[in-house]
């Protein structure tokens, strides 16, 4: 199930993070340029539209926001992950709070969403409020382990459990079985178990617009190849919720362009050597292939790899998912045309936020929403290396 | 006339000839100061520009490189604060998660980082407020750490972060391995203590990495904050020695060096060096154009300013020169004349000077003190120390060889115990600064000849201006005769505060004493006065007269106890009474103890009883007399201060842990009488103490009774102490230890009881817990109870149970029923099958015909012991009453006693008293006459002598040796006894050495007197 960390979309600014007015009122600004540039650019976001959940928080009030298509203008690593992110303002209840997160594996995307966790904790220690938490996975995605972990944790006495459901159907009953027996329990980071998928969790932070992120790279990736040839698509996981979504948003796209082909789709089952050697062999049945969207995090590794190893650098245009380190590397050196990038900051400051207020007995409403959902932004060869320094504190 | 004119007139001219020239010599100085200052100027403006270069790039480096040093030091700092947070991590903070995160905590308050952590084996972060899984953050910790590790990592954008990791051994947690230990430091906050930039925006620093990225987000001069150094300075227009490619190189190999470039229009110069440890450069800019414009600003100013500062000099230094001219002429000539009589004050100080020298000189000798000097450098240094001759022939030695001039000749002499007294006053005079202080000690050396001899020395120091000592100068004096008689008379002086202080306290004891026996003899006089001469005067009322003499003789014992301890104090004070150790039998001593208070406890209307507890050893050596004493007086004291109705007791206890050989006794005497006051609980033990409220309550005393009794016990090395309250009573406790004289009680079990059941019935737990421990000794099965009832219930139960008791052992007198009742219900019960022991502390004899006809087998009297218990069990268990042996009443008949008494009165009260006991009686007024009539005696014309001590011609003891001198048998081993007031252990000693039977003191005791004569004229 590695993979799914990148389920991400693009550029949904989270509600209820930060919140103070000079936040409200920089991304205010942000909706603005963001309008003037889609007009003068007169690219249309058909596909990218919102999904217009109920008590989704978005900001911006569109889910996808379309980043610059161009190596010329780009997203400041800064706006990527937002670290200027500060408190809302909120009065916790407590001194103290402890909290349980369980997502689906050990990965470098999860330790982002770490630090979010870690940074909002300590802010509100700084307020002299105690966050003490357990943030734990297992090696590999397991939805019996994350179920065993629930339930373990729920004999614990934690204000709040917090779960990155690695598979709706198997995790939902546990949630709402824990939930009956008084547990609150939210969701968060990559994978949700909505009320539509008969799970009753109090709340959601995380990604909800993959079909958004996906579309947004292929627009970037078709405009690269100036809306004409063939391109093969790479997917994590079949039936991988964020996945799938990635890949329709992908899908939709190419099919508005009649010179654009899609001629191959493969699963990497979440394996970097898997998409790899899927990449190895697409090149060898198309020699005409322009380009690869990968849709998940381990997708433009293993392209990248391939790409290079068949000498085809420069010639083949691939655009992915996420903020993988290899990733980054082929996005300085050019390898890699873009990548969305989700703010996983955001989403583990968010879950603190959100937890502390279920932990305070408040429902969704007007203290936070049902879906806090995260921005995802496309980023190109001029923002690696400071992304790189920026998450990896890789110096050139 | 006129050549005094001519002289004036010169003198005038030469005058304005020396003025002009000074005037002009003036001018030319000013002119010459003033080009050279020009031209000076102008020179040091260039030279002081390259001097600034120089001494910037001087100042840059070593600026840089001690900056760079504490950079590195701080992250050294950092991984020891690691190792020493692992050194004190104790296993009971890996107990749980929660002791490890107090631990984290602690740990991360302690050296103030952002997180301190611990990595397990599983890749697990434990830190003080989280447990997470995932290390691509800590990327470079994944890897098998062997020594410290220091990394950086943008962990929260702008938060740039320091992360120094260590390798951990040896440490589980939740038997899962802790490998690495890290901590996360802000690395703005790590580095502030360096000052990065200054305020005036003149100098910067900053840290880059060895490609030229920032380190902090400070800006460094013109260059973008966080913005790349190597890149930016490709832009730079380089000076000449300094090249961007060699800045590369320095910074790529970590070697230091300095650049000078132009970068946006501002002359720059850059120093950077490596530091230690990591592949940081640390760089240090400074510039030159704004520190150049400054220099030559300053310059053009100290050159206007020292132009004018050179005319007012020559100025000043014009009219300074004339005045100096014109006073220096007056002051020569009054110089002059001052010499001439200096010169002649300063010869008669140097002859006086000699005359005081040799005078002192002679002083010295004639008073034999010695001299000594020292001389010091600047530095305060000894440099030269000086004996006088005579210092060191007062010390026994001839010369220099023997006694150098150095300063351990004479401190390896000194007295170890004024050593450092010495030193300590040496070192004190030396660096008093003030001079104010003088060296002036006494102490102790080691002389050749003499010995250890007592010097007294002296001595000032002379000091420079700024104080430190130039020569230490004093004498040397030998005290040690003066010491010597100081020392005596000291001694004498303490000798005689001593006695004076004994005198004025024997006074003060004596005046007590006298006070004391004063009253108390008044007290008891004044009765018998007073009431004799009421007697007298109410002869006829035969009544009345005999309450006076019975209050006549209640005074008169009293006295007499009075003069008993009395004496019996001065006797043991003056060490004349002995402890004479005999064997005694402790039942005895108690039984005794008993009889003698019984009649005292039946009149006082008080409880009494006496318990023991695991007397073991019956028969010890003791002095049973003294003993006696001092129970009794313990017992009297207590049934003194108790009222009627309370209760006064006796307790023996023997104790363990004692040597072979010897026992441990406890004597408690409890009773619950007035008590005494914590005040007076202090001196109970002191002479002539008696409680205060003692008169109020008309209770009588010596007050001495405690302090011998006290006396006596030390004497036989036992203690005494008592407990007291007011109100509730008190409890004396004497230990003693005696030798055993007879092995322990027999132990062994009764054949003929052995397992057989016996039931003790006491209200005392203590007499009950004792009784039960003594029947099981000898093999029986005791039950107990305190209740009368209880042990007839009991009775009936065994009946029941077939399982009757084959003894009973019962209190007379329990509260819910007394004993002849219990044993009447009990022999209702069994019959008369068997024995049934009443124990009692009271005289049965009163109840005894009651008792029998209930079915008491016999009596026992408290305290029983252990042999007394076995002794009644053993015998057939018939009859055997504590039959009181009714002494055969001897007859005095026809008994004829000569009476040796000088005293008419004495003699009148024992003829009475003899003849009323059947006596025949003769009298004999001296020694002397009693021998001259046994003489003519034949035998059997008397049968006893009564032998006064002291009388006037011959003394008793002289009489009797004489009587046994005499060759006529039936006259010269004719019984005699001394009945004298010389009643004392030595008394009795004496008379039976000089020849005699026995004993009695004056006053008489008649029972004892009676008791006495019975015997001797038994065995006669």
């Amino acid at each position: 199930m590695a993979g799914e960390e990148d389920c991400g979309a693009v550029h949904g600014e989270g509600y209820g993070k930060g919140a103070g007015k000079k936040e409200w009122r920089r991304q205010g600004f942000a909706f603005i340029i963001w309008i003037a540039i889609s007009c003068v650019s007169g690219l249309g976001l058909a596909g990218c539209g919102e999904k217009t959940e109920d008590g989704v928080s978005d900001v911006s009030g569109e889910t996808v926001e379309e980043s610059s298509h161009s190596a010329e203008s780009h997203n400041p690593p800064a706006r990527v992950v937002n670290f200027g992110r500060e408190l809302d303002g909120y009065r916790p209840l407590k001194k103290e709070y402890n909290f349980y997160f369980t997502y689906k594996l050990v990965h470098p995307w999860w330790d982002a969403v770490a630090l979010g966790i870690e940074n909002a904790a300590r802010e509100y220690e700084e307020m002299g409020i105690v966050i003490n938490y357990e943030y734990l996975a297992p090696d590999e995605a397991s939805a019996r382990d994350q179920i065993r972990r629930m339930s373990e944790a729920s004999g614990r006495g934690f204000d709040v459990i917090g779960v990155d459901v690695a598979d709706v159907d198997i995790v939902a009953p546990a949630i709402n079985e824990l939930m009956a027996g008084g547990q609150k329990i939210m969701t968060f980071s990559s994978s949700d178990a909505a009320k539509e998928d008969g799970c009753d969790r109090i709340a959601y932070v995380g990604n909800t617009h993959n079909y958004e992120d996906g579309a947004a790279l292929t627009e970037a990736l078709c405009k690269r190849l100036e809306y004409s040839g063939k391109i093969a698509l790479l997917v994590g996981i079949e039936e991988a919720p964020c996945h799938e979504d990635r890949a329709r948003g992908v899908q939709d796209v190419i099919g508005k362009y009649p010179d654009m082909e899609i001629v191959e789709i493969a699963y990497d089952e979440d394996s970097v050597e898997n998409a790899c050697e899927l990449t190895r062999e697409m090149l060898k049945r198309h020699e005409d292939l322009a380009g690869i969207v990968c849709c998940n995090m381990s997708n433009p590794v293993g392209a990248a790899r391939a790409v290079i190893e068949a000498g085809l650098q420069g010639e083949i245009v691939i655009v992915g998912m996420d903020h993988d380190q290899e990733a980054l590397r082929y996005l300085r050196d050019g390898i890699i045309y873009a990548l969305g990038v989700q703010d996983c900051y955001s989403i583990g400051y968010d879950t603190i936020q959100v937890a502390v207020k279920i932990a305070d007995g408040l429902l969704p409403g007007e203290a936070y929403p049902e879906k806090t959902q995260e921005m995802t932004t496309i980023i190109y060869q001029d923002s690696a290396s400071e992304a790189l320094q920026m998450l990896y504190g890789e110096i050139d | 006339m006129s050549e005094l004119q001519n002289h004036g007139m010169e003198e005038k001219q030469q005058r304005k000839q020396t003025v002009a020239f000074a005037l002009l010599g003036g001018v030319i100085i000013a002119a010459i100061l003033l080009v050279t200052t020009i031209w000076a100027s102008g020179k040091a403006r260039s030279s002081t520009s390259q001097a600034v270069k120089r001494v910037s790039e001087f100042y840059l480096e070593e600026l840089a490189g001690r900056r760079a040093q504490v950079v590195s030091e701080e992250l050294k700092n950092h991984v020891t604060y690691m190792k020493n947070a692992l050194d004190i991590l104790e296993p009971s903070y890996l107990e749980s998660q929660e002791s490890l995160r107090e631990f984290l905590g602690k740990v991360k308050k302690l050296y103030g980082v952002d997180k301190f952590a611990l990595v397990d084996e599983n890749g697990i972060v434990y830190a003080q407020h989280s447990t997470t899984s995932g290390l691509s953050r800590y990327g470079f910790l994944s890897q098998e750490l062997t020594e410290p590790v220091i990394h950086t990592q943008n962990l929260y954008g702008a938060r740039k972060q320091v992360i120094l990791a260590i390798p951990v051994e040896d440490v589980f947690f939740q038997g899962v391995q802790i490998k690495i230990c890290f901590i996360q430091i802000n690395i703005s906050e790590m580095l502030s203590s360096l000052t990065l930039q200054t305020n005036d925006n003149e100098t910067y620093c900053n840290l880059y990495y060895r490609n030229g990225e920032s380190l902090t987000n400070d800006s460094f001069g013109y260059l973008t904050a966080g913005k790349n150094l190597l890149v930016a300075l490709e832009e730079a227009e380089m000076q000449e020695g300094s090249s961007c490619e060699r800045l590369r190189e320095d910074f790529e190999n970590g070697r230091r060096g300095q650049i000078s470039f132009r970068y946006q229009g501002a002359e720059e110069e850059l120093c950077y060096v490596p530091v230690e440890g990591t592949n940081w450069m640390l760089t240090i800019l400074i510039r030159n154009n704004v520190i150049r414009e400054q220099i030559g600003s300053i310059s053009t100013e100290m050159m206007e300013r020292s132009i004018i500062q050179i005319i007012i000099t020559v100025l000043v230094m014009l009219v300074v020169f004339s005045l100096l001219i014109h006073q220096s002429r007056k002051s020569a000539q009054f110089l002059l004349e001052q010499e001439k009589a200096d010169g002649n004050r300063i010869r008669a100080a140097y002859a006086q000077i000699e005359r005081e020298q040799t005078a002192m000189d002679n002083i010295h000798a004639a008073l034999g003190s010695g001299l000594w000097s020292m001389e010091f450098n600047a530095r305060g240094e000894l440099i030269s120390c000086t004996w006088s001759d005579v210092f060191r022939r007062m010390v026994g030695y001839e010369s220099k060889e023997d006694f150098p001039d150095r300063m351990e000749s004479w401190s390896d002499l000194l007295h170890e115990e004024d050593k450092e007294r010495v030193l300590i006053e040496y070192w004190d005079t030396v660096k008093d600064y003030t001079n104010e202080k003088t060296y002036n000690v006494e102490y102790r050396l080691l002389t050749k000849h003499a010995g250890w001899r007592w010097f007294h020395a002296a001595g000032r120091l002379s000091r420079r201006e700024d104080g430190s000592p130039i020569t230490f100068v004093g004498l040397f004096v030998d005290i040690d005769d003066e010491k010597q008689m100081e020392e005596l008379l000291k001694r004498q002086k303490i000798d005689l505060q001593d006695a004076l202080a004994a005198a004025q306290h024997a006074n003060k004891a004596k005046t007590t004493f006298l006070n004391n026996m004063s009253h108390d003899i008044r007290t008891p006089m004044n009765a018998i006065i007073g009431f004799t001469s009421l007697a007298a005067t109410h002869i006829d009322n035969r009544e009345q007269v005999q309450d006076y003499l019975s209050k006549i003789t209640t005074s008169s014992n009293h006295l007499l106890s009075l003069i008993n301890d009395v004496l019996d104090m001065s006797r043991i004070e003056s060490g004349k009474v002995k402890i004479e150790e005999k064997e005694t039998s402790l039942p005895e001593v108690m039984h005794d103890l008993k009889t003698i208070v019984q009649a005292d406890i039946t009149s006082r209307q008080l409880e009494f009883y006496i318990d023991t507890a695991d007397v073991v050893n019956e028969h010890v050596l003791c002095d049973k007399l003294r003993l006696n004493q001092v129970l009794l007086n313990l017992l009297s004291n207590a049934m003194k201060f108790t009222k009627p109705g309370g209760m006064v007791s006796v307790r023996i206890l023997q104790k363990g842990n004692t040597p072979e050989g010897f026992a441990s006794y406890e004597f408690q005497v409890k009773d619950t009488g007035v008590g005494m006051s914590r005040e007076f609980l202090e001196h109970v033990f002191e002479p002539f103490e008696r409680e205060k409220t003692t008169t109020i309550s008309g209770i009588q005393g010596t007050g001495l009774g405690m302090a011998i009794t006290k006396n006596i016990v030390d004497m036989m090395g036992g203690t005494i102490t008592v407990d007291s309250k007011e109100g509730k009573g008190s409890t004396f406790t004497v230990d003693l230890q005696f030798r055993i004289c007879s092995g322990p009680v027999r132990q062994d079990e009764i054949p003929q009881l052995k397992g057989l059941r016996a039931l003790v019935a006491d209200d005392d737990f203590n007499t009950c817990s004792s009784v039960t421990k003594m029947l099981s000794t000898i093999g029986m099965r005791p039950d107990w109870t305190t209740s009368g009832k209880e042990a007839v219930l009991r009775v009936k139960l065994a009946r029941d149970q077939n399982d009757s008791y084959a003894a009973y052992i019962i209190d007379w007198l329990m509260p819910d029923m007394n004993g002849i009742e219990v044993v009447r219900r009990v022999r209702g019960i069994i019959g008369d099958e068997a024995p049934i022991i009443i124990l009692t502390a009271y005289d049965w004899s009163d109840i005894e015909e009651e008792a029998r006809k209930a079915g008491v087998t016999a009596f026992c009297s408290k305290p029983i012991f252990l042999s007394e218990l076995r002794e009644i069990l053993e015998s057939p268990f018939t009859m055997q009453a504590m039959e009181k042996g009714e002494e055969e009443q001897a007859s005095f008949e026809g008994k004829k006693i000569l009476l040796v008494e000088d005293n008419e009165l004495n003699q009148e009260i024992a003829v009475e008293i003899l003849q009323e006991e059947g006596f025949m009686m003769d009298v004999a007024d001296d020694g002397m006459v009693a021998v001259e009539k046994l003489k003519e005696a034949v035998p059997g014309q008397y049968d006893l002598v009564l032998m006064d001590i002291q009388m006037p011609i011959l003394n008793g003891y002289e009489a009797t040796k004489q009587i046994r001198a005499l060759n006529k048998p039936g006259i010269s081993d004719i019984p005699i006894i001394a009945m004298t007031a010389n009643a004392f252990d030595e008394d009795k000693k004496a008379a039976l050495e000089a020849g005699m039977n026995g004993h009695i003191a004056k006053p008489i005791d008649i029972p004892k007197l009676m008791e006495i004569l019975t015997e001797i004229l038994k065995q006669d």
